[in-house]
């Protein structure tokens, strides 16, 4: 028997090399790992005591727009270990636009200040193949902002075209176990595009964020119930990081009993609980005379972390491209809910979705459907629209909860 | 060193002040996510902030709620130092009065002496008799000891200011010179003022299998180069991002905090009274390289070796520090 170190590397290897693809040829899907100095925590965050020599090869991350807001509150906590471990040493590659090199300075000067053991190097550029050169993990934040005057459709081409050289320089340079987490808005559309324009990879290794609207809901629920946030659960997000998002709670639980009916308030879910979440994001603008930046980077370490490490039983809710399920069009990127066994994804299928879920669901969809034909063009004709030949019985392997899926298409 | 919560029973109160500021800002997440008191640690946050910011604070309160942190049991925010620091065993003072344009030295100290004279004297009535402080708004040292002046409850021991940072830069310098991984280089000091006096000072230091650094770097080197660009750090991020540190700087709040509250292996340099050691006098807030244990104690590391050339340093940095602390007690009186 491998000495349990020796293991562990070949399980990080595995995970960090397959993909949700072959589910099966994955050893050691036991979440619950609990060996030697490793401790796992309450909420399946599992931090390694390492001290260099237990560290595993170094990892390159990429992250866009890092001389941006999100990125100064995101980058000291990647480095710091609590993304993707505290036995993982990285270098970071930090990619901005020309402009924006000085300031990058500045945030490399800082980052050097913080004397991060994990940090092996750091690589500040504004060349995307210098940038994504033998990435693993691509965290793409960085995305044209909406200027005074400017028209939603030009404000979806120009990123698309951002996110289809983006797409073609990871396809060139990007290791092969990459793993991309689009933030920059318009997220599940950009996410797409970047997928489309690097055929080299599977698309589903291609995420777009909801966890923030996740995690503001679950707080909100917590709140509400004046339960603990651990204690929330399965909490869901449907659809595009937009206005017509739909955070849902039909299915959330808290400490194993429904959400809903713990709550008993119908009215708050629907009048209070769902726009207050859609607009929040304004709201705390509106307070802080700036967009979130801190709440922003910390979701991306939580669903980078759990994606990661796995997160056991707890659902989270990601972008990713529709196979097809819960009607929505196959290689549109919908916010649907996973679970997260540890470096892969797997869907959560035949959920029931009542009427008015169906009808919030339909929303996010129509409104997706206009993005993708508004940047058609930028889609490389190979890629198409079902880009996703739906391995079925990858899916099959997701825990079922009866009943039936939704029918509308 | 154990990473068990210091209060397995209850939250730790900690506040903050300059809640809505930059720093903060960096900080709080790292709080709030467990990263400064261990990850099991529940944190109860106390927010201070002069009346007019209290509603940028309120976005930040909201953006705490929106990362969902498992570990954060309440957030209280006020105006009121008395009502900040209330029962509160971990106070962190970022906030100061920030140096203006065209504003002398002498006003600044003025400005912070009175805000540090009614914040020691909060301290004194309200927090738990065990509080740990952290100075971190400039002058730091120097309002560490105005703050330590009002508040004679407090064990004096417990009131330290912020040289982490200085020490992570040196650090990081050494590394990147040498071309080795920082995790090998250890025993990098700070001593004295945290300002362009300061001494880093990597006498006592070595990097893992390769020896000593007072053999690998030169004095050549140190005086001209190296000193000099830590003493300068400072100033060299704020002409590169227009703003001064907030991500290292909280970065290394959360470092002193861990260190002092949780214990550490590794020798860390903290602002704290001297105790007379070096020859420097009693009562001053200096930089020294300290030996923290499990529970917030530390105790100066004593009887190191320096040589002509630090105590030149640690002159002149002594020496600064004795006259802002006439000056302080001057304007005080």
């Amino acid at each position: 028997m491998a000495s349990l170190r020796h293991c562990r590397g070949l399980w990080n290897q595995f995970a960090n090399n397959n993909l949700a693809l072959k589910p099966d040829r994955l050893p050691f899907l036991n979440n619950h790992r609990v060996k030697g100095n490793f401790t796992l925590f309450s909420r399946g965050v599992q931090i390694y005591k390492g001290s260099g020599k237990d560290w595993l090869p170094t990892l390159h991350v990429a992250v866009t727009g890092a001389a941006g807001q999100i990125a100064y509150s995101l980058l000291p906590r990647i480095a710091n270990g609590e993304m993707l471990g505290e036995d993982q040493p990285i270098v970071l590659h930090l990619l901005e636009v020309p402009q924006a090199l000085s300031k990058l300075q500045g945030v490399v000067m800082e980052l050097e200040d913080c004397a991060f053991p994990l940090v092996q190097g750091i690589v500040a550029t504004d060349d995307l193949r210098k940038g994504f050169a033998d990435v693993s993990v691509a965290l793409l934040v960085g995305a044209k902002p909406r200027s005074q005057g400017m028209e939603r459709k030009d404000l979806l081409s120009s990123n698309a075209n951002i996110f289809a050289e983006q797409g073609k320089a990871l396809n060139e340079v990007a290791a092969k176990d990459l793993r991309v987490f689009v933030v920059g808005n318009p997220a599940n559309t950009n996410a797409m595009i970047c997928a489309a324009n690097a055929p080299r990879f599977n698309p589903e290794r291609f995420m777009s964020m909801t966890r923030l609207d996740q995690n503001r809901t679950q707080y909100m629920v917590a709140q509400k119930a004046g339960c603990k946030i651990p204690e929330v659960d399965r909490v869901v997000v449907w659809g595009n990081h937009s206005a017509t998002q739909y955070p849902d709670i039909t299915h959330a639980r808290i400490k194993g009993e429904s959400a809903r009916k713990v709550i008993n308030d119908e009215k708050w879910i629907r009048e209070v609980m769902i726009p207050k979440v859609q607009q929040r994001g304004a709201e705390v603008i509106k307070a802080r005379g700036a967009s979130s930046a801190a709440s922003a980077a910390a979701a991306i370490v939580d669903h980078m972390r759990d994606y990661w490490h796995g997160a056991g039983d707890r659902w989270c809710s990601v972008g990713i491209p529709s196979d097809g399920t819960y009607g929505i069009d196959e290689g549109l990127w919908y916010s649907v809910p996973v679970m997260c066994p540890g470096g892969h994804y797997r869907r959560i299928l035949n959920l029931p979705i009542e009427e008015f879920s169906a009808s919030m669901m339909e929303k996010s969809r129509k409104e997706l459907v206009e993005e993708r034909d508004a940047v058609r063009h930028l889609i490389p004709k190979e890629f198409g629209e079902k880009m996703y030949t739906a391995k079925k019985n990858s899916s099959a392997a997701s825990s079922a909860a009866g009943k039936k899926t939704a029918t509308s298409k | 060193m154990s990473e068990a919560p210091l209060f397995s029973d209850r939250p730790i109160n900690v506040c903050v002040t300059g809640a809505a500021g930059q720093i903060a800002y960096s900080l709080l997440p790292l709080i709030a996510g467990g990263k400064v008191f261990g990850p099991q640690q529940l944190v109860s946050l106390r927010l201070l902030e002069i009346e007019s910011a209290l509603p940028v604070l309120q976005g930040v309160v909201m953006e705490l709620e929106d990362c969902a942190f498992p570990l954060l049991h309440s957030i209280f925010t006020t105006s009121d130092a008395k009502e900040a620091f209330r029962s509160c065993d971990v106070a962190v003072l970022l906030g100061a009065f920030p140096r203006k344009q065209g504003m002398e030295r002498k006003d600044l100290l003025e400005k912070n002496a009175g805000i540090f004279k009614e914040q020691g004297e909060a301290l004194n009535s309200e927090a738990d008799a065990n509080v740990r402080v952290i100075v971190v708004g400039n002058p730091a040292n120097t309002n560490a000891y105005i703050l330590k002046h009002f508040a004679p409850k407090i064990p004096e021991h417990n009131i330290t200011a912020l040289t982490r940072l200085d020490q992570n830069r040196a650090v990081s310098l050494v590394a990147r010179k040498l071309g080795v991984p920082l995790s090998k280089v250890s025993d990098v000091y700070i001593w004295g003022n945290h300002s362009s006096t300061q001494y880093p000072d990597i006498f006592h230091g070595s990097v893992e299998g390769k020896g000593k650094l007072s053999d690998l770097l030169d004095k050549r080197y140190l005086e001209e180069t190296f000193i000099p660009t830590i003493q300068k750090r400072g100033a060299a991020v704020i002409a590169a991002r227009k703003m001064s540190s907030a991500m290292s700087a909280a970065n290394a709040v959360a470092d002193h905090l861990h260190d002092w509250l949780l214990g550490s292996d590794r020798i860390v340099s903290m602002s704290v009274p001297s105790d007379g050691s070096y020859g420097i006098e009693r009562g001053t807030i200096f930089s020294f390289p300290v030996r923290v244990s499990r529970g917030g104690r530390y105790e100066i590391v004593k009887g190191l070796e320096l040589d002509e050339f630090s105590k030149r340093y640690i002159k002149v940095t002594a020496d600064e520090l004795y006259s802002e602390k006439a000056e302080a007690l001057a304007l005080l009186s």
